[in-house]
């Protein structure tokens, strides 16, 4: 299903509605050692992610978010795919890895997915590591 | 997978009884109603009937109704038809700050062109203040458009008292006009024209169980409009365009329908609005009911889910096939907070967490039911998610 050919479609997919319903990783940790919570600036959709990094790896990855759909599901899909990465392979994840993870998403929401890598990002930085930035 | 429609403020079914009228004139009835041969004036009888029909709904004459594409039409015909046709004599509109987006369209595109707009409060109950309403009125007023019933919230207008208003200025010899949008209050409020004092009424049939793609104009006898589209002597010549003659059809029998079982249809949706809004309100926490809890539509509530936002409860009921609706469904594929919870004074947070559930009269009580338990445990998950709720943290044991 091609969910960016019109502006107008406000259909989901499946994947995506499967994020939604059996949302992956809410929640926060509490003996996380990185944590950052980003808020889009148009919109105020906010998601906050919490992981436990031991030996440049992701072991767990949490998320919590507030607003549109794509933003509860772009968390979703991040936290599941981040668990077990290296810091290198996480921080080279794009907006597209994740919009291919929920099965396509229309234009105008994919900022919910560059708020996830953002938000990715923010954390990784937050757990000391140096990183390139990933990049669409 | 069971389906329940809630969502009647946006579109109504059509009833079986309109389809069944309006069937042979998508067949064998198919004659233009500006034909001068049999198969046209057997189109045009249908339209006259039809003509009555709606003015009976309203208690208005039939030659006091102009058929349109639909509510949005109609609104622009009223406003800016009749802003062209007066505006030697003033611009300015007075509008309440909640009215639907078809009038909110026309009158910022007005605005644009020079016109001055006052836009009046409504305040946390959702209902406007005569002494605004009052005190707004300049020596360049010319149209004062209030609609009868809010389509997001239900809350019902003092719109006879706007009427009195009115009519005390121009008995002071002021020349000034009043609109109402009862697109949404037509088939649920018992509405009289004269008893209302307005000159222009929005009306459509979709709202009402009838057909999409039609509506009406009600244009009291001697206000004189400028008609927004020309070419055609149809509607004495204030619409032109040949006339949607199965769509008028059945506009006819659906007002019919509407006021004939008015009182029936709104004990029903009555009693099913206030068991769903007992259930939900003792079922889920953190809730809030917008617009004024007495002075609303029968079959409709809005409720503010603290936390969470309003799309993401949408989906999560249209998954489990509950259709509501967030905002005005015209407006929900934006990204902005509701206009007219906004304009209850309600935070952002409270008025992207809205939603709107309208009954109809073919729900039943196990459809209430239904959706209140999808409902509490759609809004559960989404909180869970939520790094607003205060209960938010969620610990997972060490690997």
């Amino acid at each position: 299903m091609d969910l960016t050919s019109s502006p107008n479609n406000l259909s989901y997919s499946e994947l995506f509605k499967d994020h939604l319903a059996n949302p992956r990783n809410g929640g926060e940790l509490s003996d996380a050692n990185a944590v950052a919570e980003e808020t889009n600036p148009v919109c105020g959709d906010r998601l906050r992610l919490s992981l436990r990094i031991n030996h440049g790896k992701i072991e767990t990855a949490r998320f919590l978010a507030y607003g549109c759909p794509p933003t509860l599901v772009c968390g979703s899909a991040l936290a599941e795919m981040i668990e077990g990465r290296t810091l290198v392979d996480a921080m080279n994840l794009t907006r597209s890895d994740i919009i291919s993870a929920i099965g396509g998403l229309q234009s105008r929401k994919q900022h919910a997915a560059l708020l996830a890598i953002e938000t990715l990002q923010a954390a990784i930085r937050a757990s000391g590591g140096e990183f390139e930035l990933g990049r669409d | 997978m069971r389906r329940i429609y809630l969502d009647h403020s946006a579109t109504t079914p059509l009833d079986g009884r309109v389809l069944a009228a309006m069937l042979p004139f998508l067949n064998e009835k198919f004659g233009n109603a500006s034909s001068v041969h049999s198969f046209g004036q057997e189109a045009r009888a249908a339209v006259d009937k039809t003509r009555r029909q709606v003015a009976s709904l309203i208690k208005a004459r039939a030659n006091e109704i102009v058929f349109t594409s639909g509510g949005t039409e109609a609104n622009n015909l009223a406003i800016r038809g009749l802003g062209e046709a007066h505006h030697n004599q003033g611009k300015h509109i007075i509008v309440s700050a909640i009215e639907h987006p078809s009038v909110r369209g026309v009158i910022d595109s007005l605005e644009k062109q020079g016109w001055e707009i006052t836009r009046l409060p409504v305040y946390d109950d959702g209902l406007v203040r005569l002494a605004d309403v009052g005190g707004a009125i300049r020596p360049d007023t010319i149209l004062i458009s209030v609609m009868m019933a809010n389509n997001e919230i239900g809350t019902i207008q003092p719109v006879t008292e706007i009427g009195e208003i009115v009519r005390e200025e121009r008995k002071h010899g002021r020349r000034l006009w009043f609109h109402t949008d009862a697109v949404q209050s037509a088939g649920r409020l018992a509405i009289d024209v004269d008893g209302l004092g307005c000159d222009l009424l929005t009306l459509s049939a979709h709202k009402i169980y009838g057909p999409k793609g039609t509506g009406a104009l009600y244009i009291r006898r001697g206000t004189k409009i400028s008609p927004q589209q020309v070419g055609g002597h149809q509607e004495r010549e204030r619409r032109a365009g040949t006339e949607s003659v199965a769509n008028i059809v059945g506009f006819g029998v659906a007002a019919e329908l509407a006021r004939a079982e008015m009182d029936e249809r709104n004990e029903h949706v009555r009693r099913l609005r206030d068991r769903f809004e007992r259930e939900a309100a003792a079922r889920i926490d953190d809730i809030v009911f917008n617009g004024d809890r007495d002075c609303r539509l029968p079959h409709l509530a809005n409720i503010s889910f603290r936390f969470i936002e309003g799309e993401g409860l949408l989906i999560h009921l249209d998954m489990q096939g509950v259709a509501v609706s967030t905002g005005s469904a015209c407006s929900s594929g934006t990204l902005e907070p509701s206009p007219v919870i906004r304009a209850l004074g309600r935070d952002e947070e409270r008025a992207r967490g809205a939603i709107r559930f309208s009954f109809g009269k073919d729900n039943n009580e196990d459809d209430v039911d239904y959706t209140v338990q999808v409902l509490s445990r759609a809004v559960k998950s989404l909180r869970e998610l939520s790094p607003l709720t205060r209960e938010t943290t969620v610990s997972v044991p060490s690997a």
